[in-house]
């Protein structure tokens, strides 16, 4: 592959493969297989069917990301309001910057026993590891392929595994800020054994052409809970591409919200298996976009085994010549009966030139199932804005009570209601930045 | 002097003409009844008077408190003092009514250079002003409109030209998808209403609503024009002899 930007990936690789995580183990070898695959196909793009609507390879070539320098410094927190939007939250807080952890600028209080917390490099030797690192799923595999290159060049992450039982006694928040321009690739681990119990909140800020590149692994054991919140909220010149692959045991529960507010593209693939039965996942998200900016949603749900739930929902509004994606498929395997599966997809067009592309599908081999899916996109309705006007509410405010409106059905789905609260405080002061 | 003055008013909705020539001069304290067949003009009339989209003005003029009332955009207008009440309230889904009608009173406020009221002061009024409505607090959770009865909608709409105080609310077909008991809720809060300084236009099509909401004037209004006015009485002579002799096609 001769592309600009495959070149700088492997030119880092081979560069600061010895100082990666991993070097002389099970890893290095994984991380070479990975960039071999990564050279052979090269960057995604637009011929791909999961590409359909987001060249990655034109988008970073355009951008030229070299890596992004490790920082050793002090820390200024952008000034954008989402860098504190959880500062209200008692939580553990680990901050990276860069994509690398900083210890010296993290607050984790004592953790409760049973639950082990740390970077990347820490847990690299551990089965644990080892089997999140490795497992694929296989149901769309163009999408998932890009997960290469984050293999073979994460540098960091946060590592979370809860022991049986256990519950984390507060949310853990993972404060990615982006310092410097420039690239980095990010892994997260998360095990959590039986019964175990855990909200995450993540939030992706910057000021800076940075690219993230982050895949967070997850393994959910039976019975086990986990909430996960994002916020993502970065530059309009940054680049944000997130893979999450969740495995569910049995009557495992994963309910994950995702708010994207920034970054002039953005990606956010999710990838749930279902392994045991009774197990529950809720995938939703909202977005709030304007100018150029461009944010894609890819989420497969393998409901592999009978009778698990699944629930997706993303809504967005559109404004200036923004551009939203969604791509979803729910799978149902020829014996996973009594499956309910529902994926939903609303837009809002709040000006001439945004777009939305929706391509919701449903592969069903099972016949007892309870299966749905649907995409809208709309405009404003000029009577509701007429009624609320004739009332005396002025026309941009009108405007604003309508779409908070559309979005709140999604941002009520966050699992935590103060991040909940904080993330619709965060969308109602997004109408404060441009009138529309 | 007038609260309202209409003057020669033509108005043409997509291109075809609805009003032509409409004179009407309606002084603080009034209750004016505008009655006639479907397809007279009087909602185009009350829409016309709130500021709709489409609706054009080709010719004529309408002060309002002696200003231009085409001139003024809609929330202008319902910050001037207009209110008007919808024949079918829409349904906001996701606004409630207590957040839409806090908006709704501090953009007014706000507008006219009041101060805003804060969330306590503001609950206290909206309690004061929902009780005699049957409105409940339950109601206020809701979505606007949404899920409402035709009952609950039109007290709803009461509800918020008691709290919005107008100068002069025109009342659009409120009667229509009421029974009785209804009604005479709906009618009792409109006559709370009734005050030296306000003046109100009733729409409508029936007599019914007018032995409840008693009128000053009664105008019938039969394509597009104003083609009789009178006192009281002649709502019950047009209840006998229908709307036949004005020359419009009996509804």
């Amino acid at each position: 592959m001769s592309e600009k930007e495959t070149q700088y990936f492997i030119e880092a690789y081979e560069e600061k493969r010895a100082a990666l995580p991993g070097a002389g183990g099970w890893l290095a070898r994984r991380r070479e297989a990975a960039m071999d695959a990564f050279r052979e196909a090269g960057l995604p793009h637009r011929r791909l069917e999961d590409w359909k609507y987001t060249d990655l390879r034109q988008t970073l070539e355009k951008a030229a990301f070299a890596p992004a320098p490790a920082h050793e410094g002090a820390v200024v927190l952008p000034g954008r309001r989402s860098a504190s939007a959880f500062a209200s939250i008692d939580r553990h807080v680990l901050i990276f910057v860069n994509g690398r952890y900083r210890a010296d600028l993290s607050q984790v209080a004592h953790l409760p026993k049973g639950v082990e917390l740390h970077a990347l490099a820490d847990v690299v030797h551990e089965q644990w590891a080892k089997d999140l690192v490795e497992r694929r799923f296989d149901d769309a595999r163009q999408a998932e392929n890009i997960v290469d290159l984050n293999t073979a060049l994460m540098s960091d992450g946060a590592c979370l595994r809860v022991r049986k039982g256990v519950k984390l006694d507060k949310p853990l928040h993972l404060l990615f800020v982006a310092q410097d321009a420039g690239a980095s690739h990010t892994r997260n681990l998360v095990l959590l054994e039986s019964e175990a119990e855990a909200t995450i909140i993540e939030t992706h800020v910057g000021e800076v052409a940075s690219f993230t590149d982050i895949v967070t692994d997850i393994a959910i054991g039976e019975g086990a809970r986990l909430n996960h919140v994002k916020l993502q909220d970065e530059a309009s010149d940054a680049v944000h591409l997130a893979t999450m692959r969740a495995r569910l045991a049995a009557d495992a529960k994963l309910s994950s919200f995702a708010l994207t507010l920034g970054c002039g593209v953005s990606r956010g693939q999710s990838f749930v298996l279902f392994s045991g039965e009774g197990a529950e996942a809720n995938i939703d998200g909202a977005y709030a976009l304007r100018n150029k900016q461009h944010a894609d949603q890819f989420c497969v749900i393998d409901h592999a085994v009978p009778a698990c739930t699944s629930h997706t929902l993303f809504k967005g509004a559109l404004d200036g010549k923004s551009e939203g994606v969604f791509q979803g498929k729910v799978i149902v395997r020829p014996h996973a009966q009594k499956s309910d599966g529902r994926q939903m997809t609303h837009a809002l067009l709040l000006s001439r030139d945004a777009a939305m592309n929706a391509k919701p599908e449903l592969e069903i081999y099972a016949d007892d199932v309870q299966c749905a899916h649907g995409s809208t996109v709309g405009e404003l309705s000029k009577d509701s804005i007429f009624y609320l006007r004739s009332r005396g509410i002025p026309e941009d405010e009108a405007r604003r009570l309508l779409v908070l409106a559309f979005l709140d059905e999604a941002l009520d789905l966050t699992p935590h209601d103060l991040a909940r609260d904080a993330l619709k405080l965060l969308v109602s002061e997004w109408f404060g930045e441009v009138a529309l | 002097m007038s609260m309202l003055e209409i003057k020669n008013l033509h108005v043409t909705v997509g291109g075809k003409e609805i009003l032509k020539g409409i004179d009407l001069d309606i002084r603080a304290g009034e209750v004016h009844a505008i009655m006639g067949p479907n397809g007279s003009g009087k909602s185009t009339l009350s829409y016309v008077l709130a500021g709709r989209d489409g609706y054009v003005v080709t010719e004529g003029s309408v002060r309002f408190k002696g200003k231009d009332l085409l001139e003024m955009s809609v929330d202008e207008r319902a910050a001037a003092g207009i209110f008007l009440a919808f024949q079918y309230p829409l349904e906001i889904p996701g606004v409630t009514t207590m957040t839409f009608l806090k908006t709704a009173l501090n953009a007014q406020r706000k507008a006219r250079g009041e101060e805003e009221l804060d969330a306590v002061r503001f609950l206290k009024l909206v309690r004061e002003k929902s009780k005699p409505l049957n409105v409940s607090d339950e109601m206020l959770k809701r979505s606007l409109n949404v899920g409402y009865s035709g009952g609950e909608k039109k007290r709803a709409e009461v509800l918020q030209m008691s709290l919005l105080e107008p100068a002069l609310a025109v009342l659009d077909e409120t009667d229509s998808g009421l029974d009785i008991d209804a009604l005479k809720t709906v009618a009792e809060g409109v006559n709370a209403l009734r005050s030296p300084e306000r003046a109100m236009v009733v729409i409508t099509h029936y007599q019914r609503l007018l032995d409840y909401i008693v009128p000053d004037v009664v105008h019938v209004l039969s394509r597009g024009r104003i083609v009789k006015t009178g006192g009281k009485d002649l709502a019950l002579e047009l209840e006998k002899s229908g709307y036949a002799e004005y020359g419009a096609d009996a509804a």
